[in-house]
């Protein structure tokens, strides 16, 4: 009993983490229509910025974050504004334009700051023993900013005017703008959020596991799963697929191993979309 | 006066030709210039280890440069080397071993893990090359490859040593053995596994998939195992590191293991400290001594920058120069089958490293793997304990 508990917990940690990665990925998609192959770099790039802050500047560990969060931010505003704008109505072009700023990002990381992990740890260490769980506090810190900012993403979509305008762009562009939207002057906004909640993830996440260049490998292939399962473009699906992601993953990594447990995660993706080839709340998210 | 004049023509012709001549064999000798590939991990959670061997076959190239080159024949050969991400996988070894062909190298130093030898050898085979490289994999070298060699023994050699060692130090009675889930994982985990069962420590092995980052969910069902130890076996530096904090903060107090290579600075550095590591051993490959400090000295005069972290290097130093000695004794920098018999020929002997062997007989079935002194690393309570210098290991 215990051993479930105990795998729930970390499923809900993962969950939450996930969560946070694949909205911005979602949201990229579901407004742009742009699969953003650069996600991950963002997630370097919130972890090495954060750690620049702390360790070369003595900047405190929160104000990193939100320095990181909003440099990631710009960069994905100013990459949007200036690249992407130009070429967004060319899938095929956004996809290896992305992919391209991907590994720019990652090679500049690896350039300056070399191949191997620096010590970037969190502030806060120890665990909460309650009876025979030990729960690492830094993994509650970061579970609880990680659903703060699931909230304040949700607040952001649909109870503000600039969500509003956002979600109206993704159902239906031609439409959205005849009404007076400007798609020039919201997708860099909209690109910028996404990519600085990649930045937040990685800000969060790299103290408590590693940070190295590559580390933004899994995280695009995790984001881009979690989004299929959910149904590409939907918000609440890829919260949802990404806290059963999580689930599932510590689940069948405790009770199946690490080997059979990535299996039974790709299995079970591969049953959801055989039944559901949409994903779990796909539909059509790009009407014109 | 014509006489003059023609006599002036002839040996101004003759200087000319003379002179060619001269220009020429200046430019052969010029020319002659000794290419060393190098494939290894320069990237990702292995890179430590992919660094030394780079700068281990820079200072070798820029040691005998600073000679005048290699003696061979009747000529010195300037050394230059071209490296290759192998990103610790098959098919960036072998996209790297095919780039090196291009170049015309025949001679590789590397690659590091048992996927990048996975990768190289078929091209290696297909074009005669050389190969001083280092998988711990159960097939990296054999008969099959006559061309390859191992630049240092696998678990065979060294595992059986440092459990004995370790169990003594801990009282080890149950281990996780835990690695990747490719060749690089399991082929290690599974010889580490046999060295313990021999020793009479009940093992376990566990496997997960690369490219794991967070490692929570393993570090449970590991600790519901209730070992003694963990031992993370090959497990690159990076999920060695967020292992060890990982398991620490889940409660685990027992000795955490790494029998599958060094990067013990890098691992404390991801877990927060060796105070978080507390209790920990590890398979050393060279112990850092007097004679081994001169080559970090000769880096830094070399490079103007500290030696590669990892300790690999001092290891690879040693068989870069054992591949030199041979092409030198050789008298051939093409002719690899040649090259081959005079370094299986060579004693096993460095003027930093001392004296070893070559093994492997036994286990891969050829006596091509070099086996120098090496060293057991504790620590423990959170103390670096000095590493312990073991003979070199006979893999019996």
């Amino acid at each position: 009993m215990n051993e479930f508990i105990s795998a729930g917990l970390i499923g809900v940690s993962l969950g939450a983490q996930y969560a946070l990665l694949a909205l911005g990925f979602t949201l990229i998609f579901g407004i742009l229509g742009v699969v953003n192959f650069a996600h991950g770099g963002f997630y370097v790039a919130g972890g090495y910025i954060a750690y620049g802050f702390v360790s070369h500047l003595g900047v405190p560990y929160v104000i990193a974050v939100l320095l990181a969060t909003l440099a990631t931010g710009a960069i994905g505003y100013l990459f949007e504004l200036f690249l992407v704008e130009r070429i967004v109505e060319d899938h095929l072009a956004t996809l290896m334009l992305t992919l391209g700023l991907y590994l720019t990002m990652s090679t500049g990381v690896l350039v300056a700051f070399g191949p191997e992990s620096p010590q970037f740890q969190f502030p806060i260490s120890g665990s909460l023993q309650i009876g025979k769980f030990h729960l690492p506090i830094e993994n509650i810190v970061v579970l609880s900013i990680c659903l703060l900012a699931i909230a304040t993403v949700y607040l952001l979509m649909y109870k503000t005017d600039f969500g509003r305008a956002l979600r109206a762009l993704a159902d239906d562009r031609q439409v959205a703008a005849a009404q007076g939207l400007r798609p020039r002057l919201l997708f860099p906004l909209a690109f910028g959020v996404a990519c600085g909640l990649a930045g937040l993830t990685g800000a969060l996440v790299t103290p408590i596991l590693s940070l190295a260049p590559h580390v933004g490998d899994p995280v695009l292939a995790t984001s881009f799963l979690i989004v299929i399962l959910g149904g590409l473009g939907s918000i609440g699906g890829a919260t949802i697929a990404a806290f059963l992601v999580g689930l599932v993953e510590a689940y069948s990594s405790v009770y199946l191993g690490g080997s059979k447990g990535a299996l039974a995660l790709f299995v079970l993706v591969l049953i959801v979309l055989v039944v559901r080839p949409s994903g779990l709340f796909g539909r059509e998210v790009r009407g014109a | 006066m014509k006489g003059t004049s023609q006599h002036f023509r002839k040996s101004a012709i003759g200087g000319l030709v003379l002179g060619l001549t001269g220009f020429l064999a200046g430019y052969a000798q010029a020319a002659c210039e000794l290419k060393l590939g190098v494939v290894g991990t320069l990237s990702g959670p292995a890179a430590q280890w992919g660094l030394a061997l780079k700068g281990a076959v820079d200072l070798v190239a820029a040691e005998y440069n600073a000679e005048g080159g290699v003696p061979v024949g009747s000529e010195k050969c300037r050394v230059a080397v071209s490296a290759f991400d192998g990103k610790y996988t098959a098919e960036g070894a072998a996209a790297g071993a095919n780039a090196l062909v291009s170049q015309g190298v025949k001679f590789i130093i590397g690659p590091i893990g048992s996927p990048e030898m996975t990768g190289l050898k078929p091209i290696a085979a297909r074009n005669n090359l050389l190969v001083m490289g280092n998988g711990y994999a159960k097939n990296a070298i054999g008969p099959q490859w006559p061309l390859v060699f191992h630049n240092g023994p696998g678990p065979s050699g060294w595992a059986d040593p440092i459990v004995k060692v370790a169990k003594a130090k801990f009282g080890i009675k149950k281990v996780v053995v835990v690695a990747p889930n490719d060749q690089g994982g399991t082929d290690i985990a599974s010889v580490d596994a046999v060295a313990y069962k021999n020793n009479g420590i009940e093992a376990i092995e566990e496997y997960y998939q690369r490219g794991t980052s967070n490692f929570q969910p393993i570090v449970t069902r590991i600790i519901n195992m209730q070992p003694d130890a963990v031992d993370t076996a090959s497990s690159p530096p990076g999920d060695t590191g967020t292992m060890a904090k990982q398991l620490r903060q889940a409660g685990f107090q027992g000795p955490i293991g790494h029998l599958g290579g060094p990067g013990t600075e890098e691992i404390a550095r991801i877990a927060g400290g060796i105070d978080v590591l507390k209790t920990f051993y590890w398979y050393e490959p060279i112990v850092v001594d007097e004679k081994i400090q001169e080559l970090a000295a000769a880096y830094k005069k070399a490079f103007n920058t500290d030696r590669p972290e990892s300790n690999l290097f001092f290891q690879w130093v040693g068989a870069a120069r054992m591949v030199v000695k041979a092409i030198s004794k050789a008298g051939t920098i093409t002719d690899t089958q040649k090259v081959a018999e005079a370094l299986r020929s060579l004693p096993v002997e460095d003027p930093n490293l001392g004296k070893g062997l070559w093994i492997g007989q036994e286990f891969f079935g050829i006596n091509q793997e070099l086996s120098f002194p090496f060293g057991i690393g504790t620590i423990i309570d959170g103390k670096m304990q000095p590493i312990v210098k073991q003979p070199a290991a006979t893999g019996k």
